[in-house]
């Protein structure tokens, strides 16, 4: 059950989308969410979509895998499109029923917010499945290495969020085993009010904890055997450099965003 | 009637996805009342899959198992009944470890079962007595203990429920030689004491063929050999084309015969390697 988990999951590929630069990745996807917002008519929306639309079938990930992605956040885009609709008043009125009123601003509104959402989520699944979180926190390491200046180690900081991520599959598997184990001696996790479902998890979580920390002083030998000493004076084995393929990308990307801001700006908002 | 038997168990792992695997094969085993079982098999060989579909962790995608003739997923008590009766020690039962004290660890699984205080008592100290553990040892945090130590908790923890079918999921990995035999003295006292089955699930020949009198092998979820241990020891062949070690006498047998000598290769147990080897001294003339 747990391991239908699809979020920062990763799906090695070659494909151009790959093999982009991992900070470029990282900060085009923070560039693509912020533009989703930005997007206020019907062309602007479609021009924003296109670019995911394109991304996806470059970067060869099945779309089955990305509707996986969305999965989760249906009931959020149900629950806030149905408020959008019942508490939107702007437009014409389509339906009137008792206290509810139904505008065409509301269906607009709803509509928008629905494939903001979508692609918001879309999108930035689309980087982890292309990106591998080694990579990836690499990237948020070069990213954020001006913050030194602020006394802040942000090698530590990425190399944490390195190890988080590498464990999170072990970790999964663990619970699994732990659970087949205490349930192989007659406990129930899934009966009983919230009282005992509580205290049914101890014998999951004890083991856990234990093993995590055993684990993590093996690990933390296992680095200072090989001379783990913080970022200080390190080199990395990936240089990692903007190639012809990350410009063509990032100038794209660009054409994209001046079309929107043209779009926004001589076409009537819709919201 | 067997104790327990599977038919036609088959299960296929993430049916839908690209990830599908057929874990199970049509598999079809029987065990008998205090019958000692070896489950051979690699990793990845369907093993553990199959030892956690016998007490009803895992369901079947096709076929039956069945305790004592009754199926054993008919309904949510006999599930429940059976996780019980099948009582599963997993691969390093170490690490599942959790309350303050040995005993309270070892008596988790006769307190899910409902039994009051005075039978849970008992079966700790009997389960305890079984492992060699002392009074001391129940008394301290089981994360107190040697590894060893540890493990015997965890073994007892299931023994205390008093399974009619014990499965031990290589029980004694990761243990030095010694550690090795006194857990495997431990278990075969355990059964002849109480005159529970017992199946030891192990990627090693040598660690079942002693007690042993039933050897199931598997490979690629199916059963590539079952029967006693010499029928399965003699098809030497198999064992090694699956990629099995076969017992360390038998090497010797095989190695023998590379070098030209004219010896048999279904050669397991001391006794046999002993007439053997007399066989050979005699034919060749050597004098004892």
């Amino acid at each position: 059950m747990i391991k239908d988990i699809t979020i920062g999951q990763y799906f090695p590929g070659t494909s151009p989308i790959h093999k982009l630069d991992p900070r470029l990745k990282l900060i085009l996807t923070f560039a693509y969410i912020l533009t989703v917002f930005f997007c206020k008519n019907f062309v602007s929306l479609a021009i924003i979509s296109a670019v995911l639309l394109v991304t996806v079938l470059i970067s060869k990930i099945s779309a089955k895998m990305l509707l996986k992605s969305l999965k989760p956040i249906i009931v959020i885009v149900i629950l806030t499109s149905l408020l959008q609709i019942l508490y939107t008043d702007d437009g014409t009125v389509l339906l009137e029923w008792w206290k509810i009123k139904i505008t065409s601003g509301g269906l607009y509104m709803a509509f928008f917010t629905t494939v903001r959402i979508i692609l918001l989520v879309a999108a930035s699944s689309m980087l982890t499945y292309t990106t591998s979180p080694t990579l990836l926190t690499d990237a948020i390491e070069r990213i954020f290495s001006p913050l030194k200046v602020l006394k802040i180690n942000v090698h530590s900081i990425a190399m944490m969020m390195t190890i988080a991520l590498r464990f999170i599959p072990t970790l999964i598997d663990e619970v699994d085993k732990i659970m087949a184990a205490q349930k192989a001696r007659g406990a129930e996790l899934d009966t009983g009010n919230i009282l005992e479902r509580g205290k049914a998890m101890v014998p999951i979580f004890v083991p856990l904890f234990i093993n995590s920390f055993t684990r993590a002083y093996d690990l933390a030998f296992a680095m200072e055997c090989r001379c783990y000493r913080g970022g200080e004076g390190r080199t990395s084995l990936r240089v990692m450099k903007l190639r012809a393929r990350d410009y063509i990308t990032t100038g794209i990307f660009a054409l994209c965003l001046v079309a929107i801001i043209l779009a926004n700006h001589f076409l009537p908002a819709v919201i | 009637m067997a104790l327990l038997e599977t038919k036609d168990l088959t299960y296929v792992y993430g049916e839908g996805t690209p990830f599908r695997a057929v874990a199970l094969d049509n598999v079809n085993i029987t065990i008998e009342k205090g019958d000692m079982v070896g489950l051979i098999g690699h990793t990845g060989s369907g093993k553990s899959t199959l030892l956690q579909h016998l007490n009803g962790l895992l369901s079947p995608s096709k076929g039956q198992i069945l305790l004592n003739g009754e199926d054993i997923h008919k309904s949510k008590e006999t599930l429940r009944a059976t996780r019980f009766r099948v009582g599963l020690c997993f691969q390093y039962p170490e690490y599942q470890l959790f309350e303050s004290t040995s005993y309270k660890d070892i008596a988790f699984g006769p307190k899910n079962m409902g039994l009051t205080e005075q039978e849970i008592n008992l079966r700790v100290q009997k389960a305890a007595e079984f492992v060699g553990l002392t009074k001391a040892h129940l008394a301290k945090s089981p994360f107190d203990l040697s590894g060893g130590e540890k493990r015997r908790v965890a073994i007892a923890g299931v023994m205390a429920m008093e399974p009619e079918i014990l499965i031990l999921d290589e029980p004694t990995a990761g243990l030095d030689p010694k550690g090795r035999d006194t857990i495997s003295a431990m278990i075969e006292n355990y059964r002849q004491n109480t005159g529970n089955a017992v199946i030891i699930a192990s990627h090693s020949m040598d660690d079942v063929a002693e007690n042993a009198n039933k050897v199931i092998v598997m490979n690629g979820g199916k059963v590539a050999l079952s029967g006693t241990v010499d029928e399965v020891y003699k098809e030497v062949d198999t064992l090694l084309s699956i990629g099995l070690d076969v017992p360390q006498i038998t090497e010797i047998f095989l190695k023998l015969r590379e070098k030209g000598l004219d010896v048999k290769t279904d050669i397991y147990s001391l006794a046999g390697a002993e007439e053997e080897l007399l066989r050979l001294f005699k034919e060749r003339g050597v004098r004892r």
